[in-house]
């Protein structure tokens, strides 16, 4: 494979050039024209019309049927479900007694759910702002050609590629211990003068698990950045130095704005991949300590599968894919309007 | 003026030594965590509430490693196992998908891309809660199969998105020749297509891999017993019970994390150009 690689290296390079000139033509429909591109094929002198419609239906046949069964299916059972007392008999059943909004109200009363969507909200706002925050810091620091650059580059997608669930393990042990070097450094530098038991009370609960999942996605959000920077032509950079800018003029009049679209694509990314992170809260708290760290995604994980109660369960992860739905709408739209 | 070019020159060695230890610095903080897993991994009872292991292992022990390795033997399997069948699934849908989207310009490209973007931000939990219902149905809870299915939804769209990036670039006429030549659509997608895809699909594959073996809210959902337990449920099972014995834990979680390693060493350029394309479309 390695070989093939090295001696290979056009295609790769094409889908990196291509992939940055994709963002117009893919939902803008720029090539959604109709009909067959080229000379009909020898055989298609028999109902060349049918054929010409059958078999493009039959090469995207599968990947529809599995949208279907896979994401369309499940995703309105779960909807029916929320409508439903879905409790353990009913999954035997395959399905319950309908009653209404019900679900949605008793969901919507219990304050468990209101503070699951406030620590949501809070977990994707701070973790989304400092990932692309401190991501876009090490990206510039990381631009720069310095001799162990390419190998560092190398290293920082080490956080991102290990399971999410290992990461929260190695943290729970980082936070959750007493002497454990996250507590001796502190104590080390005068910032706390106890050890701290970070998981066991809520505010600095919640704060870790941020922390944690800040960490998890920086890499993504490095990576991405560094090759948005690597796309700024340095002829503005060289240009702006004659003209006597300072590096922070530079930052703020020539790479910010050339770095938006990109910029845009990691923060929308980031917000619809953290609204629905669960391993780490999961291996972590749990939602504890006393609902705490509870979001969205745990807390509909508890009601269908601790206290099998899978209606409810479905109401809030319904709520959550609504959010979603939102999110990737809005993601949608503004990938068309960059593709104007 | 000697002087000058001499200032200029230690300004310019003494930027290149602070850039470099500022990186490292980062960059250090950064990968700390999981180099001080491998740490504890790595020496005798490091039990971190009484003693906290050396960052630098001078007396290296594998009786952790091999420990977790004995637990974890069949559940890695199973991981291999149930990663490789949703990779090849994800092929076996996508790979057709993306042809005909390249083969053939369709009216409703727009619309197959449009809902496989938004499939892949449907959470987890939605599904999982919906499948473990419908796979109670059909018995595909505890089963291969069924996790299989759940694991293949991260590989099946991030392979027709992908490689439908990555053909783009692919010259029309050479699939206009082979048809002219008397090749079958299926022919022509199997032996013209393929070939020139593979660093494409070796992307998709590596990326999809990465979603199955990472997953735990399926193989925790899907699965009552430890018939079909992958190595993440494996390693929380194991946080839950021996939530103190943290020198296996952390050899589970080396052994969790070693696709990543291989992936890391053999891997690099796959990851760059896909999470590129991935972020970029």
């Amino acid at each position: 494979m390695r070989m093939r690689n090295t001696a290979d290296p056009g295609p790769v390079a094409a889908v990196v050039t291509e992939s940055a000139g994709l963002e117009q033509p893919v939902l803008a429909g720029a090539d959604a024209r109709a009909g067959v591109g080229g000379e009909p094929p020898a055989g298609a002198k028999r109902w060349p019309r049918a054929r010409r419609i059958l078999i493009p239906a039959l090469f995207i046949a599968p990947v529809l049927v599995y949208a279907l069964v896979f994401f369309a299916y499940p995703l309105v059972f779960g909807i029916i479900m929320s409508f439903q007392r879905f409790d353990f008999a009913a999954v035997v059943h395959g399905s319950g007694p309908f009653v209404g909004f019900a679900n949605y109200r008793a969901v919507l009363s219990n304050s468990v759910t209101l503070l699951a969507l406030r620590n949501t909200v809070v977990f994707t706002v701070v973790s989304v702002v400092c990932q692309v925050g401190i991501g876009l810091a090490v990206a510039l620091l990381l631009n720069r050609k310095f001799f162990l650059s390419g190998f560092l580059r190398r290293l920082v997608l080490v956080p991102w590629l290990i399971p999410l669930l290992a990461t929260g393990t190695i943290f729970s042990l980082l936070f959750g211990t007493q002497n454990a070097p996250i507590n001796s450094l502190l104590l080390h530098v005068h910032l706390i003068s106890a050890p701290v038991s970070w998981l066991i009370q809520g505010n600095t609960a919640i704060t870790a698990i941020i922390l944690v999942n800040i960490w998890a996605g920086l890499p993504f959000n490095i990576i991405v950045l560094y090759s948005g920077l690597q796309d700024i032509d340095p002829a503005l950079h060289e240009a702006a130095m004659v003209d006597g800018a300072n590096p922070l003029q530079k930052l703020r009049y020539i790479t910010l704005p050339l770095l938006r679209p990109v910029l845009m694509i990691v923060i929308m990314l980031g917000i619809i991949a953290t609204v629905k992170v669960f391993d780490i809260v999961w291996v972590m708290t749990a939602g504890g300590p006393n609902n705490a760290t509870q979001l969205l995604s745990s807390w509909a994980y508890t009601q269908a599968f601790t206290n099998f109660n899978f209606g409810q369960g479905a109401a809030i992860s319904d709520l959550l894919l609504v959010i979603s739905f939102a999110l990737a709408l809005i993601y949608l739209r503004s990938l068309r309007k960059q593709g104007r | 003026m000697a002087a000058r070019k001499g200032l200029r020159r230690l300004t310019r060695v003494a930027r290149e030594i602070s850039l470099n230890l500022i990186g490292v610095l980062v960059v250090g903080a950064l990968v700390f965590p999981v180099y001080w897993a491998v740490c504890v991994a790595l020496q005798s009872d490091p039990t971190p509430l009484i003693t906290a292991p050396r960052l630098i292992p001078l007396h290296l022990v594998f009786s952790n490693v091999s420990q977790a390795f004995d637990a974890e033997t069949s559940n890695i399997l199973t991981s291999l196992i149930v990663s490789c069948s949703a990779v090849v699934v994800g092929i076996a849908v996508g790979l057709p998908a993306a042809y005909a989207l390249k083969r053939f310009r369709l009216r409703y490209t727009a619309v197959v891309i449009g809902v496989l973007l938004v499939t892949q931000m449907v959470p987890s939990i939605s599904l999982s809660i919906a499948f473990y219902s419908l796979f109670k149905d059909v018995h595909l809870l505890n089963s291969y199969v069924g996790l299989i299915l759940a694991d293949s939804t991260y590989a099946v769209p991030l392979m027709v998105l992908l490689l439908r990036a990555f053909l783009e670039s692919m010259p029309s006429e050479l699939l206009e020749a082979a048809r002219l030549d008397g090749c079958s659509e299926v022919r022509c997608m199997i032996s013209v297509v393929t070939p020139v895809a593979v660093p494409g699909i070796m992307t998709a594959a590596l990326f999809g891999f990465l979603g199955a073996w990472g997953d735990f809210l399926f193989g925790l959902t899907l699965n009552s017993g430890s018939s079909v337990q992958p190595v993440t449920l494996g390693l929380y099972k194991f946080v839950t019970v021996y939530n103190n014995s943290w020198g296996p834990i952390m050899a589970t979680v080396v052994l969790a994390a070693i696709p990543a390693a291989v992936i890391l060493s053999i891997g690099q350029r796959w990851i760059r150009s896909g999470l590129r394309a991935g972020a970029l479309q």
